[in-house]
């Protein structure tokens, strides 16, 4: 059993102990760390303070559940100068998934008007599920890979000030597609474009609650207006690259004389051969995944436009942000006043700067980064926004965090009958799988509301508005 | 021969015990199939193929057997039904036949996994019969 301390309202610590370098920190209140009690997340939060050149704390965002190797809701940074090292298992499978908002002028009432259009051509052009099924073609992958984003935009998808309101405008520094490998191209050939399955999705919203006006309006959301928020990442090629490094640096760490707790938290030091390796790889792989969102989010727009008979320009869906919860990047943090070069690992956690950072467009370093986080199908999402002196290298929580397995959730009902119950609420659910919707169901994830809460009480993040469900196009 | 579906706040996971090291094998891939296509189980194959892979240590040689046919499947969009193992515990090498179809979509009502984890994974003899444990990331 994990040694749990209180130190504060929304915070409780685990002291270090055996190989531990640093303490563990998780950032939660009572009802949340109920949860949290019931698995492994907290032991996970101890075994990743185990990391080589860890600095700080091994830290737990307010959606913490149980992962592999990393707990979900992860946050680790390692001191790049003084071989701390980059794990994959930090980021996850599914590199630099994450999650795209788009917002409209357009108002429930007109939605309401033309929804089973709109929802019937989401329905048609959002391709979901396992295996391959995509938007673009495969000779667009290349390019997405070396460009990013950008290289999307040029090929008709999406448009150009898009990029503005994309993490890394789109595309990861350092890529290199030949970092990839053969099998990892060959899972990514049919998937550019694509939801997957599993958690991920496409939902149709409307913004029900503005709490701060300020930066509500500079992120361009209105109380009452339409927005689409697309949740999906780099698919199989993203799954494969993963697969390729965890392998590599299983077989490595011995050479670099490292052991871990759990060989899922496979590592080695971010300036070795394999951490370079993995790094490029890894920047490659992002830009298939900032790619696919913006290739789905452009599909989206055509079908709102063509159901509303207009121009997709005339739809005004602009790009809120998009931002990843699974990666690992190399930023500079302030540790006990000493300003470090560190390996930051966000494993479904979202990057949150606050107003100043540089790293923002010059629109949003007023406000601070838009943090989106999503809550489960038939309930609530929210919008946040960075601020100053966020205690935990500038991380977020990533969405409402499971409370229950995927088998329980299927036991508990039948995806006709969530589907149903989704109906009666009034949100218009277009399943990959009828029999997938219950795993996905709103009793399988905590309270969203609670999330955000703790966020805002740990100065994670503050909350700017919340969007409800309409319709969800699910993988 | 026998396998349970472990429960797993947002992943799953699979252990399963046989006879012998192929017979595990096996389970372990049928298991994963019905785990992913619970509607497909038992169905008939119409095309069989043959797969090797070659490891460092038994672990590995489960994890990369297991990735290999979850890749065939993903890129081939085909479902596996039946698996015939041989496997060489010194020289670490597992040859595989297999029977697949491609998959009906309609019928993908199980995990959609993308990919076997290193996480509490176990590969041993226990009590005279072989054992593992798998947990996949869903």
């Amino acid at each position: 059993m994990t040694d749990l301390k209180r130190v504060g309202e929304v915070v409780w610590e685990i002291p270090p102990s055996g190989g531990m370098r640093v303490p563990g920190r998780i950032f939660a209140s009572d009802a949340l760390m109920e949860v949290v009690a019931l698995g492994e997340a907290a032991q996970q939060v101890a075994n990743v303070a185990h990391l080589p050149g860890i600095v700080d704390a091994s830290f737990a965002m307010p959606d913490i559940h149980q992962g592999y190797g990393f707990p979900i809701g992860g946050v680790a940074a390692t001191d790049v100068e003084n071989d701390g090292v980059v794990s994959p298992g930090g980021v996850g499978f599914d590199i630099c998934c994450g999650v795209r908002l788009l917002g409209s002028e357009l108002t429930v009432e007109e939605f309401s008007r033309h929804r089973d259009a709109i929802m019937a051509n989401l329905d048609a052009r959002i391709p979901r599920g396992p295996g391959t099924g995509a938007i673009a073609p495969a000779s667009l992958v290349p390019r997405v890979l070396s460009e990013g984003a950008a290289a999307a935009v040029e090929a008709g998808y999406g448009w150009p000030e898009d990029l503005e309101r994309c993490e890394e405008r789109g595309a990861s520094a350092g890529a290199d597609r030949s970092a990839l490998s053969e099998r990892a191209m060959a899972r990514g050939r049919g998937q550019l474009g694509s939801l997957g399955a599993g958690n991920h999705f496409l939902e149709v919203q409307y913004v029900d609650e503005v709490v701060d006006p300020k930066a509500a309006e500079v992120y361009g959301l209105r109380e009452g207006t339409v927005t689409v928020m697309i949740h999906t990442g780099s698919r199989g090629l993203g799954h494969q690259t993963c697969t390729d490094h965890l392998r590599r640096m299983g077989s490595a760490m011995a050479r670099h004389g490292i052991s871990v707790p759990d060989r899922q938290l496979a590592c080695v030091p971010v300036r070795s051969a394999e951490g370079s390796a993995y790094m490029t790889a890894l920047a490659t792989a992002s830009n298939f995944a900032w790619s696919n969102r913006h290739i789905l989010a452009h599909a989206a727009r055509e079908a709102f436009a063509d159901a509303l008979g207009i121009s997709v320009r005339d739809t005004g869906m602009h790009l809120v942000f998009d931002v990843a919860h699974n990666l690992a990047k190399i930023e500079r943090h302030s540790v006990g006043g000493v300003e470090l070069e560190l390996c930051v690992h966000r494993k479904g956690a979202t990057r949150a700067f606050g107003p100043g950072h540089p790293a923002l467009p010059e629109d949003l370093r007023a406000v601070g980064q838009p943090v989106l986080i999503p809550g489960s199908m038939g309930t609530s999402s929210w919008v946040l926004r960075g601020v100053v002196d966020n205690p935990a290298f500038d991380s977020a929580a990533h969405g409402a965090g499971r409370v229950m397995s995927r088998r329980q959730a299927k036991r508990e009902r039948s995806g006709r009958d969530v589907a149903e119950d989704l109906r009666l609420e009034g949100v218009d659910v277009r399943p990959g799988s009828v029999a997938l919707l219950s795993e996905e169901a709103p009793y399988a994830y905590k309270d969203v509301d609670e999330v955000v809460r703790v966020c805002d009480i740990a100065r994670l993040a503050a909350p700017v508005a919340r969007v409800r469900p309409l319709g969800v196009v699910k993988g | 021969m026998a396998y349970q579906v472990l429960s797993h706040a947002a992943d799953a996971g699979i252990e399963a015990t046989a006879e012998s090291l192929p017979d595990l094998f096996d389970e372990l891939l049928l298991a994963t199939f019905e785990l992913m296509s619970p509607n497909e189980a038992g169905t008939q194959a119409d095309t069989t193929r043959t797969v090797e892979i070659r490891a460092e240590t038994l672990e590995d040689l489960v994890v990369d057997t297991l990735s290999e046919f979850l890749f065939i499947a993903e890129t081939e969009d085909q479902h596996f039904s039946w698996f015939r193992s041989e496997v060489d515990p010194e020289a670490l090498v597992a040859r595989i036949q297999a029977g697949s179809r491609p998959l009906r979509r309609d019928r993908a009502s199980g995990a959609a996994i993308k990919a076997v984890t290193y996480h509490q994974l176990v590969v041993e003899q226990r009590d005279g019969e072989w054992f593992a444990r798998v947990y996949f990331d869903v």
